[in-house]
């Protein structure tokens, strides 16, 4: 994750709002209200979670590239259509549902780089679980950009690092 | 292999068969056990007389451009490490030492001269795997200790078309044997275009918990699922259900050794559920040059409903442009390493919209792959019933549909719908299970139903 060294802090108001904004995602998520969600986001969103690869220390390569392979890449259509999988009655592997829980934490908020945008730091953990014995975790970081827009705050880009070479699980039927 | 002067491996002796593989796998009868995707004693015997004896995906050559390239990967559980040569060749060596059996290199790509196990500081060269040299070598040279007979253990390697695979059984068949007729149907994904294709950066990982020959036998000739798992994804991605695979005009199903390839000749029916309408203009364009290169019928398959699996475990979608090892991990689970296949030649905007596009689908996060992964837990799982194994369970859709005056290379079957490829999957697997050596394994090939 970048460590920018000349962080701008905002007041304790603007912080607080930044702060609400991220709980009350987790809050939409865990509730499956992914229209509400998706109202949340900018249209310009770039959603973008990139594949962690194993790479030693002094390659210069890195362990993620953005023209590399990722979980996540997405703008506002590929997020619909995300959601529109998950709102299909014939989404077999969504029925009984998969209960989530997403916990938020480490939040730093800075001003952005453009007036009126703000740049977020936080930490999640994501824990899913089906049937009766199945549990997924997932803790990551994130990395957001959220911007003031006529109809208040939204997300205009979010990047999400896992510790996580490879998915100990089937798959992320979720947002993180 | 050229470091023959090593000491030999020395192969525990072959175990004998397994008695009731008759009763568990009755392709004549297309009948199977659910026993098959539980058992530890079959996969042992899966690890000894299937994923080391045949050949298997390791690597595409685009994945080591330059000499000192390497990559992680591994054949069955035996972890490997393949690396570009000076002479640009690639070798694949077990990344193991010689010495206590230590991983000698744990990134999973990179670019390296050597590589140094951690234990004991044995190190040996990228370029022929020889052992350069250790911690405390006086000791060693003292001792007599030969070095020329302890590098890096060499597999046997053999490329199609970008493909790299590897075998560490010296009495297999070439690999074009091994292949056989089925690489003028791979043609279409890897030669369709001047330049050939080109893996993009990255590789996804994850696991599924299901025995590796649900997924394998998913891709191997199973597109009559498509249309009702994928449901959701389809209306999701294209507003409308999955194109009505039982009334596409023409299709077929070919195998050979346990390979095979179910497609239609629809074009672009894969590749339209990513959404892109560039991406099937790009293959309507291009597909006058494909005909030219590899005649009408296959340029009608660049990406139409399809999908291929190489026995046992390489699997890939025409259009979709994903490409799949399934690695065993023990019965009841598989490591899943994805990539996505371009042609070389490709724009960058479009090969960027098959990276984007093979994600949205067909990867953990794919809205396809999602209701996969659920469904092939799920058969391996009910397995653990003694009670459900006795279940017989029903592999039979499409016998008596073999073509025989069919001018198609390989086994021809009429219609994707049907589980001719499947039958012919386990048909193989059991001969490799009751097979002692290469030699034993029958050839099936115009016999199959």
């Amino acid at each position: 994750m970048t460590h920018q060294l000349q962080d701008t802090p905002v007041s304790i108001d603007e912080a607080r709002r930044v702060e609400q904004f991220l709980l009350r995602e987790a809050r939409l998520l865990d509730n499956e209200c992914w229209d509400q969600w998706l109202l949340s986001l900018s249209e310009a969103i770039h959603y973008w979670m990139p594949g962690i690869e194993n790479r030693r220390r002094e390659d210069k390569s890195g362990p993620y590239r953005l023209e590399h392979m990722a979980f996540f890449d997405d703008g506002m259509r590929e997020l619909k259509r995300r959601v529109a999988r998950f709102k299909q009655p014939s989404a077999w592997a969504e029925n009984p549902p998969t209960r989530n829980v997403h916990l938020v934490s480490n939040i730093e908020v800075y001003a952005g780089a453009e007036p009126g945008e703000y740049l977020a730091y936080s930490c999640f953990v994501n824990v899913r679980s089906r049937g009766l014995d199945e549990h997924a975790q997932l803790a990551g970081r994130r990395e957001d950009v959220l911007r003031l827009e006529a109809e208040g705050l939204k997300l205009l880009k979010r990047k999400i690092l896992i510790p996580n070479a490879m998915l100990l699980c089937k798959n992320i039927n979720t947002f993180l | 292999m050229d470091n023959n002067k090593h000491i030999p491996l020395r192969t525990l002796e072959s175990t004998p068969a397994l008695g009731n593989l008759d009763r568990l796998c009755d392709m004549q009868e297309g009948r199977l056990s659910g026993k098959v995707f539980w058992d530890e004693a079959i996969y042992e015997q899966e690890l000894e007389k299937i994923f080391a004896r045949c050949w298997l995906f390791v690597a595409h050559e685009s994945q080591l451009p330059r000499s000192g390239d390497y990559l992680t990967t591994s054949m069955g559980e035996d972890e490997v490490l393949v690396v570009r040569q000076k002479d640009a060749s690639i070798k694949v060596f077990l990344n193991a030492c010689p010495h206590r059996g230590n991983k000698v290199c744990f990134a999973e790509a990179g670019n390296a001269r050597g590589f140094i196990c951690n234990y004991h500081g044995w190190s040996f060269g990228a370029d022929g795997g020889r052992l350069m040299g250790m911690h405390e070598s006086k000791c060693y040279e003292e001792s007599q200790f030969d070095k020329s007979r302890h590098g890096l253990r060499e597999a046997r390697v053999a490329s199609y078309k970008g493909l790299v695979f590897a075998t560490f059984a010296s009495d297999a068949p070439t690999l074009e044997e091994y292949l056989g007729p089925m690489t003028w149907y791979m043609d279409v994904m890897l030669d369709m275009d001047e330049g050939g294709s080109e893996f993009l950066g990255g590789c996804i990982r994850s696991t599924i918990e299901c025995n590796w020959k649900i997924a394998a036998e998913n891709f191997v000739g199973d597109i009559l699922h498509g249309g009702w798992t994928h449901d959701s994804a389809a209306k999701a991605m294209l507003g409308g259900p999955v194109a009505n695979v039982g009334e596409l005009p023409e299709s077929y199903s070919v195998n050979w050794n346990g390979h095979g390839y179910e497609f239609a000749t629809d074009v672009v029916g894969n590749a339209a559920t990513l959404g892109e309408k560039d991406i099937n203009k790009y293959l309507h364009v291009l597909r006058p040059k494909v005909a030219e290169r590899l005649g009408e019928f296959r340029s009608k398959l660049i990406g139409a409903i399809s999908s291929f699996t190489v026995f046992p475990n390489f699997s890939f979608l025409p259009g979709q442009n994903t490409v799949r090892i399934w690695q065993p991990r023990g019965p009841h689970k598989i490591e899943l390493f994805t990539w996505v296949i371009v042609n070389k030649n490709a724009p960058q905007d479009i090969k960027d919209k098959w990276r984007r596009g093979a994600m949205m689908t067909f990867s953990p996060t794919g809205v396809f792959e999602m209701d996969d992964g659920e469904n092939w837990e799920y058969c391996t799982k009910t397995s653990r019933g003694v009670v459900t194994r006795y279940q017989d369970l029903y592999v039979g859709l499409g016998m008596h549909t073999r073509l025989d005056d069919s001018e198609l290379p390989g086994n021809v079957f009429k219609g994707q719908l049907n589980e001719c490829n499947a039958r012919a999957f386990y048909q193989r697997w059991k001969d490799l299970l009751q097979a002692p050596t290469w030699a034993d394994v029958p050839d099936r090939n115009g016999t199959l139903r």
